[in-house]
């Protein structure tokens, strides 16, 4: 189906290099975010609480879930499992977050988005809005180029049949 | 075309809708997969979080500071150790900020060891905005301090910053950190949330006082940024205030 490596243009090598490299970024950021969230619920509720956009009965749920969610999808993304459609699951995670953080600045919230663990209030004139969106937005960037490009060196979806996982 | 010569258009166009076909199902068994991944990660996940939350407490750091009953009163702070400490520190904590869990992590065996030196007493006000076991917590805080173990219990909550706060856990900390079954006083005091007014009076007291954020540290009434200290530097601001 492919073309063989010899005659692949260089190009689409380059792009799985590139591909590569997004895989590990965001497979890394996710593993580490969903762990050092998950070692403290109390924090990750606390965090979930602060962006006021749950209903108590939801907070706690969500508040230890998202954490196990972010390491499952860092695990496969770091695989190099399914990426595309891990990349497009990771990609509407990120979209959520950063509507949360668009939406806590807009209400004047004073909080700390809790992305690496902690969150919560903070003073005002302590919140980083401007920081967490641009690291989130690069994320973004790079789950988006994942669905278009999910062919990718040092991948168990190489392994694995060629038509399925990665194919266009 | 590669294909065998008595193949007609019309077979070639069956292969390539058979191929599609396989491709399709193999895309929905693997999407299936993935989804069942991370759904059983995720549940794992929170029976992981219910249990930890949902535990028994383990014992907190022991501490020899005065256990003397303190009397609860409206707007006013629980004072741990002793009245004639010359030096005051204020703690504005909520017992679920994870900022509190980390400051007494940081600062808490600094503040410790003053207090049994009887260099320095803690004023604690107790707030409770995070959630219900804040509040919880806050009102078992002052049965205890009632009952003479305020200063242990403070330790174990916060040791134990992890676990939910219900009636069960909360008497079961005041099981383990004052060594002796709780009496039944104590016991009414933190089902009934007998101090469920006082609470709110230290919540209207942190507003009236201007405390925006936990945890807020003042020492004889002087405001403390804890962004930038250490334990190093809290020990030298306690030793130069009880000089003065």
């Amino acid at each position: 189906m492919s073309a063989s490596a010899t005659t692949e243009p260089r190009l689409a090598a380059a792009a799985r290099w590139v591909s590569t490299g997004a895989r590990l970024v965001l497979g890394g950021v996710f593993l580490v975010a969903g762990g050092l969230k998950a070692i403290d619920p109390q924090s990750s509720v606390a965090a979930v609480r602060a962006f006021k956009l749950l209903p108590n009965s939801l907070v706690t749920i969500v508040g230890w879930a998202l954490p196990f969610a972010e390491i499952a999808l860092g695990l496969l993304m770091l695989a190099g499992i399914a990426t595309r459609v891990v990349a497009a699951a990771t990609a509407m995670l990120l979209i959520i977050f950063i509507l949360g953080v668009v939406s806590a600045a807009a209400r004047g919230l004073s909080i700390d988005c809790g992305c690496f663990g902690g969150g919560g209030e903070v003073a005002p004139g302590q919140t980083a809005y401007g920081i967490e969106l641009v690291r989130d937005l690069g994320l973004l960037l790079l789950a988006l180029w994942l669905v278009w490009q999910p062919r990718s060196r040092l991948a168990l979806d190489g392994f694995a049949s060629a038509r399925i996982g990665a194919s266009q | 075309m590669n294909g065998p010569k008595n193949m007609n258009a019309h077979e070639r166009a069956r292969l390539a809708a058979e191929q599609a076909a396989a491709r399709k199902r193999d895309q929905r068994i693997l999407i299936a997969v993935v989804a069942a991944f991370v759904l059983l990660v995720v549940a794992a996940g929170i029976g992981l979080q219910a249990w930890r939350t949902n535990r028994s407490p383990s014992v907190a750091p022991s501490s020899s500071v005065s256990a003397s009953p303190v009397t609860i009163t409206n707007g006013q702070p629980i004072v741990l150790g002793s009245a004639e400490a010359p030096t005051t520190i204020t703690l504005y904590e909520d017992f679920h900020c994870p900022h509190c869990a980390d400051f007494e992590e940081e600062f808490g065996p600094v503040i410790t060891q003053a207090q049994e030196s009887g260099s320095a007493r803690v004023e604690l006000y107790p707030m409770a905005f995070i959630d219900e076991g804040s509040a919880a917590a806050a009102n078992a805080m002052a049965c205890a301090a009632e009952a003479g173990f305020g200063q242990a219990f403070y330790l174990g909550l916060f040791a134990n910053h992890t676990l939910q706060w219900s009636d069960a856990q909360l008497i079961d900390l005041a099981a383990k950190v004052s060594g002796a079954s709780p009496s039944e006083a104590f016991k009414t005091c933190v089902t009934g949330t007998a101090h469920a007014d006082w609470v709110s009076s230290i919540n209207a007291a942190a507003d009236k006082n201007g405390v925006a954020q936990t945890p807020t540290m003042l020492i004889n009434g002087k405001s403390v940024d804890i962004a930038t200290l250490t334990p190093d530097a809290l020990k030298a601001m306690i030793t130069n205030a009880s000089q003065r």
